[in-house]
């Protein structure tokens, strides 16, 4: 058993490969000793072998909401099943709370996944066979829970993703949206402190969705767990994420927060994919600030720290002035100029401030 | 191969993969038909060249049935304890109590529906007077499946847990479904001695690799995230296994279960054939031998009407069902429990019930007088079928064509015209670029002319060789030629031929009639609202049946025992045709539609090359089917490798027996191996 360490993050990867095809350990570690990253991965292309995920590095701190968006095939999904260990990495290391889990014993990883790790699945995962309750129950029966104990904890689980009441109706009866929530609920009865999920959402229709990302927010407000979050959807990872990482081809490309990934995209494959978002909405004031206060500012549409580029630029459509900004307790904290909140807001009309 | 791609027109002639492979053996036909006459080892594979493979099968063994023989016996002993004592209660549980059982059962799993033919059925059978006969052979079912079950779902269990072993174990699947029923039976009495034991085991053993293939696809199929949201959950390897994937893997499961009861029951009846067990194969058979048609009808009745009992109420495991109020099953059981004991009380003994033995007569008479009336016309079908299509198959034209059937007699010049007509067909085929059509021709012509059983051996086995090179490649060529090298040296060869012949004139009928079915219940769903309770009937009705029909209308022969396997092998040939044609996908034929197609020109130029693989594969099951009966309707009279296994068994020869059943299994692996390869080869070509 490893100490828990309470200055480590959550989750901690380091130099992750997944690699698919035969002999790939080997042949990995050979490529590797000649050559960068993309060296190697067209090195292990060359002998018909599939670098699903390369050399991934990233930090899930405490309480935090880790996006990882790609499109499909990107490897996303391969890499939360690596962190989960669902299925072997090829090379490099997975820390969860400071522990190794690659190096953990068959026996150490079902103590984990028995109270540590919960994980939701795109198509729900539920089991056929069992009823609803029966289903959010079985993490728990795992555990050696008694029967009353489960059927209790999954009511209260059920009760918290708005179920309550079809405790014992079979998952075929069940739409698409309550088939999720009976999988979140599944994944939240022992209280793990780890959360995958992998595109949870993915499967059901807009409305419902955008239903559940809001019900899914208000849990992880109370609930506060370290949370993997895998989409394809891109406008689900801003509304979501604390952080997001954006993979392509097996590769992480870019890691930041959702004001980053769309102010400050490192490529054009990364503006690509923020080409249709209203940067406004995702962006706040602080991030188009100007180096200096100039001396005079005769305008003050009183906008404050933490106020989103939309918002602010329509307290100042008519200013043409650079104006002040304010935080919480009322002191200036810097200035911005309208003109630039404007030119941020249309980023991708080639009038970008990045230099394209 | 890029050949396939290249024009066939070009000055360089650069042939397909088919055209080579047909020009090969038709030059090795044409060969082996000219020269056969000087080369007689060009013809029939030289005495000299055989081992006593038979011999040595039977020692070998022989041996080593000798080594597990005071186990096996033991085995023997215990089994037969729980066999008794099933046999002994269902023999003295008044009928009432076991119908009223049954009928409570079959309320429970399917409503009124299932529990009325629960309930019709058992009252058949009691009062047919055969209820003991019918206890006996259920007795065996019931301590037979069980093992089988066991066997299945630890086979299949060991399959899926450790994939190594997955290729190895299909094999042994495929092996152990393609040797033929009666082949099982000679070892097993060696081992286990005669009696209803032996029918215990191989029914046990017959029936264990469908339960097995169906555990193993069903925890194939079970959904991946399935599988993950159970390791998620903390759960060990035996966890997942039994907790999670079994239970969702189950419908899967259910299906193998109801295939495992329908071969066990059909084993249990074919074992009938060892005796010693007052079972109703055995009554079949009895009354059959004495010629006492009405009897055996309705003692085969009582077989069907077991068959269907069981094949319902097990199918509907299978499908999502309703629950049934449990206090009606146990009200009916009451009701059967409280009649029961009045007829405890009253001594009303089932088997003297007996009330259709009037019915056994009036067929016994009907059929009498049927075939006496019209004795001339039957004999007229039989004759026909024999001398015009069965028989010039066999020994060729060339012998068949004589004064007393044909008006005359065939000559050296018959052959020269005929070849010279044949040269036409092929020469104008292969100048219009259809090489490969215009050699086949030729080589079917050839085989016609000199006849299926007497084809020289370097055709057959160079032309299934050739088929293995254009359906897969040269894996299966060496396949081929190792399988039929062994039947070559075994000296089984000539019985071997005999066997091809006549499950390859019934497959051609079957393909022919059950192609035409398939395609008519495709077009016409009222077609096949009649086509689809027969094809049902047929696919339960134990094989051993089928015997039953054929005999009262055309007596021991080989044309009742053509019928027998046409009727039990044109199934799956109407099903999958009916079902390729219909499963083209419904954007495919709005495409057709939308271009303009009539309803025809879409059936031709969409839906059948669409269908083509399923439709191949339904001619591989045809086979197979074509192959398993042909072992029975040896009973009634085929030549050919049946009959020897059928012959090694009434003098418990295991060399014999276990040769001529490994060269059977042999045939049927190579044809199965031959189509599964043409209907992969067409999958891959559509993309599937």
């Amino acid at each position: 058993m490893t100490k828990k360490n309470s200055t480590a993050p959550a989750i901690a990867v380091e130099d992750l490969w997944q690699v698919f095809g035969e002999n790939a350990a080997s042949v990995l570690r050979d490529a590797r000793e000649a050559g960068d990253d993309h060296a190697v991965a067209e090195t292990l292309k060359g002998k018909n072998l599939i670098p699903a995920v390369r050399a991934a590095n990233f930090e899930v701190k405490s309480g935090e909401l880790f996006v990882i968006m790609g499109l499909s095939g990107s490897g996303k999904s391969t890499l939360i099943r690596c962190i989960s260990r669902l299925i072997e990495p090829t090379a490099g290391s997975v820390h969860i709370d400071g522990e190794d889990i690659l190096k953990a014993s068959e026996k150490r990883l079902i103590d984990l996944r028995r109270n540590k790790l919960g994980m939701v699945f795109q198509h729900f995962g539920l089991f056929p066979h069992m009823t609803v309750a029966d289903n959010v129950g079985f993490p728990l029966k795992m555990q050696g829970a008694g029967k009353a104990e489960r059927r209790k904890r999954a009511f209260e689980v059920l009760d918290l993703v708005g179920l309550t009441g079809r405790e014992d109706a079979y998952p075929r009866n069940l739409s698409g949206g309550q088939r999720q929530r009976v999988g979140i609920a599944r994944s939240l009865a022992v209280n793990p402190d780890i959360w995958f999920l992998d595109e949870p959402f993915s499967a059901l229709d807009p409305l419902i969705r955008r239903q559940l990302q809001d019900e899914f927010l208000n849990i992880q407000a109370t609930l506060k767990k370290s949370i993997v979050f895998i989409t394809h959807d891109i406008q689900e990872a801003l509304k979501l994420a604390d952080r997001i990482a954006i993979m392509r081809d097996g590769e992480v490309v870019q890691i930041g927060t959702p004001e980053d990934i769309v102010l400050r995209p490192v490529d054009d494959y990364v503006r690509e994919f923020t080409r249709d978002v209203p940067k406004g909405r995702h962006a706040c004031v602080e991030s188009v600030m100007l180096d200096q206060v100039p001396e005079a500012m005769p305008d003050d549409p009183k906008l404050r720290v933490g106020m989103t580029l939309s918002t602010a630029l329509e307290k100042c459509m008519d200013l043409y002035e650079p104006v002040p900004v304010w935080d919480a307790a009322g002191n200036m904290v810097g200035a911005v100029h309208p003109a630039e909140l404007a030119a941020a807001l249309h980023v991708d009309d080639g009038t970008g401030t990045d230099g394209e | 191969m890029t050949a396939l791609q290249h024009e066939e027109t070009g000055p360089a002639r650069a042939f397909s993969r088919g055209a080579k492979a047909a020009l090969l053996v038709l030059a090795v036909g044409i060969t082996c038909r000219l020269l056969g006459a000087q080369f007689d080892w060009l013809v029939g594979w030289p005495d000299a060249l055989t081992v006593p493979m038979t011999d040595w099968v039977g020692a070998a063994v022989g041996w080593f049935l000798s080594v597990f023989k005071p186990m096996a016996r033991a085995f023997s002993q215990l089994l037969s304890y729980p066999m008794e004592w099933v046999g002994a209660a269902l023999r003295s549980a008044p009928w009432p109590l076991v119908v009223g059982a049954v009928t409570a059962i079959g309320w429970l799993i399917g409503g009124f529906r299932l529990a009325a033919l629960g309930f019709i059925g058992l009252g058949f059978v009691v009062i047919s007077g055969y209820w003991i006969e019918g206890m006996n052979t259920l007795a065996l079912v019931t301590v037979s499946v069980p093992l089988a079950v066991f066997l299945g779902m630890a086979i299949g269990i060991l399959a899926f847990e450790v994939p190594r072993l997955k290729g190895a174990v299909n094999g042994l699947l495929d092996v152990m479904q393609t040797v033929p029923a009666f082949a099982y039976l000679t070892p097993l009495i060696v081992l286990f001695g005669f009696g209803p034991v032996v029918g215990l085991i191989a029914s046990a053993i017959y029936a264990a690799p469908p339960m097995a293939r169906n555990v193993l696809l069903g925890l194939e199929r079970v959904d991946e995230e399935i599988r993950e949201a159970a390791v998620m959950s903390g759960g060990t390897r035996r966890q997942q296994l039994f907790l999670i994937e079994i239970p969702a893997a189950s419908q899967q499961i259910m299906v193998g279960f109801n295939q495992c009861l329908m071969a066990a029951l059909s084993m249990v009846i074919i074992a009938a054939v060892i005796g010693g067990f007052e079972d109703i194969g055995w009554e079949v058979l009895l009354t059959m031998r004495k010629a006492q048609f009405g009897p055996a009808f309705l003692a085969g009745s009582v077989i069907v009407v077991f068959a269907v009992v069981i094949d319902r109420l097990s199918a509907a495991l299978a499908e999502q069902r309703v629950a049934q109020s449990k206090r009606v099953a146990l009200a009916i059981f009451a009701v059967g429990a409280a009649v029961a004991l009045w007829s405890v009380l009253a001594n009303w003994n089932p088997s003297g019930v007996a009330m259709l033995d009037g019915l056994a007569e009036t067929v016994d008479t009907g059929v009498g007088t049927f075939t006496a009336n019209n004795g001339a016309a039957l004999d007229a079908v039989k004759n026909t079928s024999m001398f015009y299509g069965l028989l010039p198959l066999r020994i060729g034209l060339a012998d068949a064509v004589l004064p007393f059937t044909w008006g005359f007699k065939w000559t050296a010049a018959h052959s020269m015209g005929f070849f010279a007509i044949v040269a036409v067909i092929s020469g104008v085929l292969a100048l219009r670029g259809q090489v490969t059509a215009g050699a086949v021709v030729a080589i079917a012509a050839l085989f016609l002319e000199i006849g299926v059983a007497q084809a020289p051996w370097p055709l057959v086995v160079i032309g299934a060789a050739a088929l293995g090179w254009v359906s897969r490649g040269w894996s299966l060529v060496r396949l081929v030629v190792i399988l039929l090298g062994l039947i070559l040296l075994s000296g089984l060869w000539e019985r071997a031929l005999l066997s091809l012949y006549l499950s390859g004139a019934s497959v051609a009928a079957c393909a022919v009639v059950g192609g035409a079915l398939g395609f008519l219940s495709a077009t016409s769903t009222r077609v096949w609202a009649v086509v689809r309770p027969f094809c049902d009937m047929l696919q339960t009705i134990p094989m051993f049946v089928f015997l039953i029909p054929v005999l009262m209308f055309f007596q021991i022969g080989e044309f009742s025992a053509f019928l027998a396997i046409c009727m039990y092998a044109v199934v799956p040939m109407i099903r999958y045709t009916r079902q390729g044609l219909i499963s083209t996908p419904e954007d495919m034929i709005e495409a057709a539609t939308a271009s303009g197609a009539g309803k025809w020109q879409t059936m031709i130029e969409v839906r059948a090359p669409y269908a083509a693989p399923t439709i191949l594969l339904g001619l591989n099951q045809t086979i197979l089917y074509a192959f398993a009966m042909l072992v029975i309707a040896a009973l009634i009279g085929t030549t050919g490798l049946g009959q020897s296994i059928y012959l090694a068994l009434g003098q418990a020869d295991v060399g014999l027996g276990v040769t001529a059943g490994a060269a059977m299994a042999i045939l049927a692996l190579v044809a199965d191996r031959l189509v599964q390869g043409f209907a992969d080869k067409r999958r891959k070509a559509l993309g599937l």
